[in-house]
């Protein structure tokens, strides 16, 4: 006859692991599993990698009886369950955020989370900006557990070959839940034999990370505005204090893509906003002069050029391969100017000499040679025939009839002009994607004045919608 | 050319190296044994006696195959067991026939229900004929959470073919039990036996002490002395009919004795004063019952419980006389049984219906119909019975308990605003199959969309975002059969996608010889990465050697053309443009038959886990190392991407502007690119952009090149480059 036992020990403790398939998850698990059998204490770990191990998210589950050689054998399970979890680590912050949504994180469970998103298809495939923002993540995860443990991987193990798992590992044994030793655990590693020294140098970060509750720096993605040179001062001064950052940021843009004189170019149409702009927001002038200025520096050859052979280019490229300033480096740009892109660099009166090129010419330019750098050397300075080469004229000739439209539905109503500001958006990329935008606003604009007079919502709802498809996924709609 | 490519490849077996298991598979009587649950079974056949082993790859039993295929030398030839993995599951399923008519053990394994069906011809012969020798059949069950194959029951198998299925109790001691077990209710009922594993259970960890590994009377290096014959067991009238009633009449008796006599499934007692209910539970099920128990406050974490258990192991056929005395005095039972329909659940209650037992039967009133019994699931459903059968302590203590939970959960989910992104899966950093998915997708924008019948393999990813081709999946290497009707109803051709692995499989006979004969207007595209890569990297007839690592060049074109195909064409699938250029070739190709193009590119993980190493190897020993890499130029990339939208790579990812005029995120290539080039070659044939550049860095590099390289840097920095 069984009598229900009341030990002290009465429930193993349960460890739920979120990960993406090659985040080394099975490998924390193992260590996990044999750091337990070493110190004598009964556990269990399983996973359902399945296909899942090909870039999905995945999950491992661990139980351990924290008591060495307990009276009976304990029983062991395979699922975690809503309010049982003592731990839950996410190798990504949306994979706790997971792990909430399906009802296993409690004000019981721990969770240790790394901070830095890794992007899904979903985010990465919206035209505008689809991304998820972590920080009301993190603070979800936060509210639900009983405690978060942040581990800015990129961060802690700077300077090493620490990976974020061998970290997570020692934040699990710093987190003080699980009865193991940072010996028992060392030991482990050692004995996996998988990058030992990289993961024992790992494991020691997350430990101290998690003892000493490091806080993770949130560094903010902020805009970095420049400062434009003094001569533009008053100019500037004329127009709202809100507009002065983005307006200063324009005319730096400006002078580097052809010259002051283009900067005040730049000026003179941005003030023809800002003396409509009655709104004391003053978004409209502010708004569109982002949208000006981006416009006006629109990628031609000669500006591609130019970007590619920005000094520091190189040594930045040598800082992603980690390689030092002597080691030889081979350079290929990838670039396929079809017909217009190539009439872009040549002026108007001669474009029936260039052949169609519907397909466009592939050219790989070793960039890092002095022989391809000085070919986009030389193109980029072919800046001052920019004023008569044809992708110049259509493109400022679509820019005025954009400003017309904004002021022209700004004498309707402000939310319109705004939104008509923001319809620039459609005036970006390269080759099709650009000609398709650019032919939506023409179209748009054709009859403007008309259309708003006889159908002011009818129009308001096409911008918008406009507008949302451009911060959307083409695919899905 | 394939026949080339297959020579080229590594001739290294597997995902990974399987030293470590196999000296657990050595292991010796009273030593213990710890490991993964599918590895435990690998023992347990092998202290079994078994003559032969065999299977077909595929999560979870992947890896017994695996395992076994690098002990062969260390461990089966020795023992004179004959291995062999075979072209599908029927070919596996086949090998059973040995244990006909000659007292030899065998065991096979295959991905459930998937293999089962591949496999049901030779299954259903077998289990009519019956068998002499013990046959096991271990059956990876990919069910409920991360399962890539539809939910289906393998109990419907046990019950069509009346094969005697056994569901463990997952303490892996009694999981090997039950395994060698399972070789003695074959024997005892002459039928071939199912054990189901399922997929947590294969990867489960756990210790046992081991027995030492025994070795067949008859093997291959004891041949038996002579071949019988006897028309008996030849599946054809009159016999097919003895057969039947021997089934029904002798065989399942036979099981259900021998399971009775040698307590295969087991009672577990509850408390005295609580006699009235009971829950009866598959093994299977059995911890996910007990945690249950123990957290509604009517168990404890040893198992001890106030409620009495019956755990079915032997789950088909059932054991009468068993149900009947736990049925008995009973007010009540819960029949915890997972997957639908509830076969267990309605024979229990014709059992207790024949037998005028007058016991109330729950079930699936008070748990789901379908799904996965996850803990939580099992939790409300014994919750809900104890509170309505259960007497009043530990009713009310159940209900508070699971309140409790409820509550508290609830609580924290309402902290979420919006929903996760989902996270499927999808082609590695540097897959080959990604980019002629991306070169499907341009195709259809430039032709109008067409249809494509998608494999069994990495090759479906395809159909999910971000490109979303791919109409239907019918099975393993069946896309090309799936043309048959649809394409002339189609304006365009119709696209058959397949891989390597379904080629072999039945891609080849049911798909390349049946579109001949039919004559299709179809256009094949064979996936050749060189393995079965989503299993796991698994030898395949092309790949150029097999699972024991001799010299095998079957080639994938050769079958072809000895069938009359035509129309072949080879591409490097990274060359996108190429790529494009063949694919329209062969989509317009229409009075030519079946069009073939082959992708001969190394599946990305595989080619990875052998040149990383080497590279890192290189360059301590000081020899010229290439690293390269792809980049984004952040200044020249607009934001749109379009890029990602033809790749999903995950190595382009996205990155925050600092400039401000730019209002959406750039693309950016993080540290995990392999430098395949898709993501220029995309850009190049879809006219992006000019963002992306490769950069190779030479390290260690010789005398000639670093002299040369110094000129370079500074006739680079008079022009300004730094």
């Amino acid at each position: 006859m069984n009598e229900i036992k009341n030990t002290v020990v009465n429930r193993p403790i349960c460890l739920l692991l979120g990960a993406l398939g090659g985040q080394g998850g099975g490998v924390l698990i193992d260590w996990l599993v044999n750091a337990a059998k070493r110190a004598g204490y009964p556990a269990q770990a399983t996973s359902t990698p399945g296909v899942a191990q090909r870039t999905g998210a995945t999950t491992y589950y661990f139980e351990l009886f924290p008591e060495k050689n307990p009276v009976g054998s304990p029983i062991f399970t395979f699922f975690p369950a809503s309010d049982d979890l003592d731990l839950m680590i996410a190798m990504e912050p949306t994979e706790a955020g997971r792990a909430i949504e399906r009802g296993f994180v409690t004000d019981f469970t721990t969770v240790i989370t790394t901070t830095e998103r890794v992007y899904s298809t979903s985010e990465k495939v919206s035209a505008g900006d689809g991304r998820i923002n972590v920080v009301p993540v993190i603070e979800t995860i936060e509210k639900a557990s009983k405690k978060l443990i942040q581990l800015d991987v990129t961060a802690l193990s700077v300077g090493t070959a620490a990976r974020g798992n061998a970290i997570a590992f020692g934040a699990v044994i710093g987190s003080g839940i699980l009865p193991l030793t940072p010996q028992d655990c060392r030991a482990a590693i050692t004995e996996k034999g998988v990058a030992v020294a990289s993961n024992l140098a790992g494991f020691d970060i997350g430990l101290k990370a998690a003892q000493e509750g490091v806080q993770p720096i949130q560094l903010e993605d902020s805009h970095t505005y420049q400062k434009a040179p003094k001569e533009f001062d008053a100019e500037i001064s004329v127009f709202p204090k809100t507009a002065h950052d983005i307006i200063s940021h324009g005319i730096v843009r400006l002078i580097d893509y052809q010259g002051p004189t283009y900067a005040r170019k730049f000026l003179k149409r941005i003030k023809k906003i800002g003396d409509i702009d009655k709104d004391q927001t003053k978004k409209l002038t502010s708004e569109t002069a982002r949208h000006l200025a981006r416009w006006m520096s629109f990628e031609d050859v000669i500006r591609v050029a130019q970007l590619k052979t920005r000094p520091q280019r190189l040594p930045r490229i040598r800082d992603e391969l980690k390689v030092d300033s002597t080691t030889p480096l081979k350079l290929t740009d990838y670039f396929k100017p079809g017909r217009d892109e190539v009439l872009g660099v040549i002026p108007k009166s001669l474009s029936w000499l260039v052949p169609s090129l519907n397909k466009g010419v592939a050219l790989h330019i070793p960039t890092g040679s002095a022989f391809g750098f000085a070919m986009l050397k030389f193109l980029s300075a072919l800046k001052p025939l920019r004023a008569r080469t044809n992708q110049y004229i259509e493109e400022q000739k679509a820019i005025d009839q954009w400003l017309d439209a904004v002021i022209e539905a700004n004498s309707r109503n402000y939310y319109l002009a705004c939104q008509t500001a923001n319809l620039a958006i459609l005036a970006r990329g390269y080759g099709d994607v650009r000609k398709t935008g650019m032919k939506k606003l023409d179209l748009l604009f054709m009859d403007w004045g008309k259309n708003l007079e006889n159908n002011l919502s009818g129009i308001t709802a096409q911008v918008d919608q406009l507008i949302l498809l451009a911060h959307s996924n083409p695919d899905a709609v | 050319m394939d026949g080339g490519t297959a020579l080229a490849r590594i001739t290294n077996t597997g995902e990974r190296s399987f030293k470590n298991e196999i000296q657990k598979l050595t292991l010796g009587a009273g030593e213990e044994f710890h490991g993964e649950g599918i590895l435990a079974v690998t023992k347990a056949i092998l202290q079994s006696g078994v003559t032969y082993v065999g299977g077909y790859p595929g999560a979870p039993m992947s890896h017994l195959i695996d395992v076994l295929a690098d002990a062969s030398e260390e461990i089966l030839e020795p023992m004179g067991i004959t291995y062999e993995q075979a072209a599908s599951e029927a070919g596996a399923a086949a090998l059973l026939s040995a244990s006909i008519h000659y007292p030899i053990r065998g065991a096979v394994t295959w991905k459930s229900v998937v293999g089962t069906n591949v496999a049901s011809d030779a299954l259903s012969n077998l289990a009519s004929t019956g068998v002499t020798g013990g046959s096991l059949i271990i059956l990876g069950d990919d069910y409920g959470e991360g399962s890539s194959i539809m939910q289906e029951r393998t109990y419907t198998f046990a019950m069509k073919s009346s094969i005697p299925l056994v569901d463990p109790r997952y303490d892996m001691e009694r999981m090997v039990d039950l395994t060698e077990q399972c070789f003695g209710i074959s024997e005892a009922s002459n039928m071939p036996v199912f054990l189901n594993m399922r997929i947590r259970a294969c990867h489960l960890t756990g210790s046992f002490t081991a027995k030492d590994n025994k070795v067949a009377h008859f093997n291959s290096n004891n041949p038996i002395p002579e071949q019988k014959y006897d028309v008996t067991k030849i599946v054809l009238p009159p016999a097919s009919y003895q057969h039947e009633i021997a089934k029904f009449e002798t065989r399942l008796p036979a099981a259900e004795n021998y399971a009775k006599e040698n307590k295969i499934n087991e009672f577990f007692d509850g408390s005295q004063e609580n006699k009235k209910i009971g829950i009866i539970t598959q093994g299977g099920t059995y911890t996910v019952v007990m945690r249950a128990l123990h957290r509604l406050g009517s168990a404890d974490a040893y198992g001890n419980s106030d409620v009495e258990i019956y755990c079915m192991n032997l789950v088909y056929p059932l054991i009468q006389s068993e149900l009947i005395d736990f049925m008995a005095n009973k007010d009540s039972i819960l029949v915890v049984e997972e997957g639908n329909p509830n076969y267990i659940e309605t024979q229990i209650a014709e059992i207790a219906h024949t037998n005028q037992i007058k016991c109330r039967i729950h079930g699936k009133g008070m748990l789901p119909m379908a799904g996965e019994y996850v803990s939580n699931v099992v939790r409300e459903g014994i919750a809900q019975y104890l509170a309505e059968e259960g007497p009043a302590k530990i009713s009310k203590l159940a209900l508070d308990k699971n309140a409790k939970i409820v509550e508290k959960t609830r609580n924290a989910q309402s902290h979420l605003a919006d929903p996760m992104p989902p996270r499927p899966p999808s082609f590695c950093t540097g897959c080959p199959e990604r980019p002629i998915m991306a070169a499907l997708k341009m195709l259809m924008k430039e032709r109008g969309k067409f249809h494509i019948s998608m494999d069994i393999g990495c090759n479906l990813f395809g159909s999910l975002p971000p490109f979303n081709v791919g109409n239907t999946v019918l099975g393993y290497g069946l896309s090309l059969a799936s043309s048959g009707a649809i394409g002339p109803v189609l304006d365009q051709p119709n696209v058959a996608v397949m891989g390597d692995g379904g080629f072999w499989h039945n891609g080849f006979t049911s798909g390349v010889v049946n579109s001949q004969w039919n004559k299709y207007d179809s256009v094949l595209v064979i996936l050749d990465n060189g393995y079965a890569a989503a299993t796991g990297q698994h030898k395949l007839p092309s790949t150029g050697t097999t699972p024991r690592g001799l010299e095998s060049l079957l080639s994938i074109e050769s079958a072809l053309k000895g069938v009359g195909v035509k129309w072949i064409k080879h591409v490097d699938s990274y060359s996108l443009e190429n790529t494009i250029d063949v694919l329209r070739q062969a989509m317009d190709a229409r009075s030519e038959g079946l069009r073939v193009v082959i992708s001969n590119n190394e599946c990305m993980l595989a080619k990875q886990r052998r040149i990383k190493p080497a590279k890192a190897a290189d360059l301590k020993a000081g020899k010229t190392v290439i690293h390269e890499k792809f980049g984004v130029d952040e200044e020249v990339c607009t934001g749109d991407h379009s890029c990602m939208r033809l790749s999903g790579c995950p190595s382009l990812t996205l990155k925050q502007s600092k400039d401000p005029l730019k209002e959406t995120p750039v693309a950016h290539v993080d540290e995990s690119c392999v430098a395949c080039g898709n993501c220029g070659e995309v850009a190049h044939a879809a006219q992006l952009c000019p963002s992306f550049y490769k950069a190779e860095a030479i390290q260690n590099a010789g005398i000639i090149r670093k002299f040369t390289s110094s000129v370079n840097r500074s006739l680079l920095s008079l022009m300004g480059s730094d």
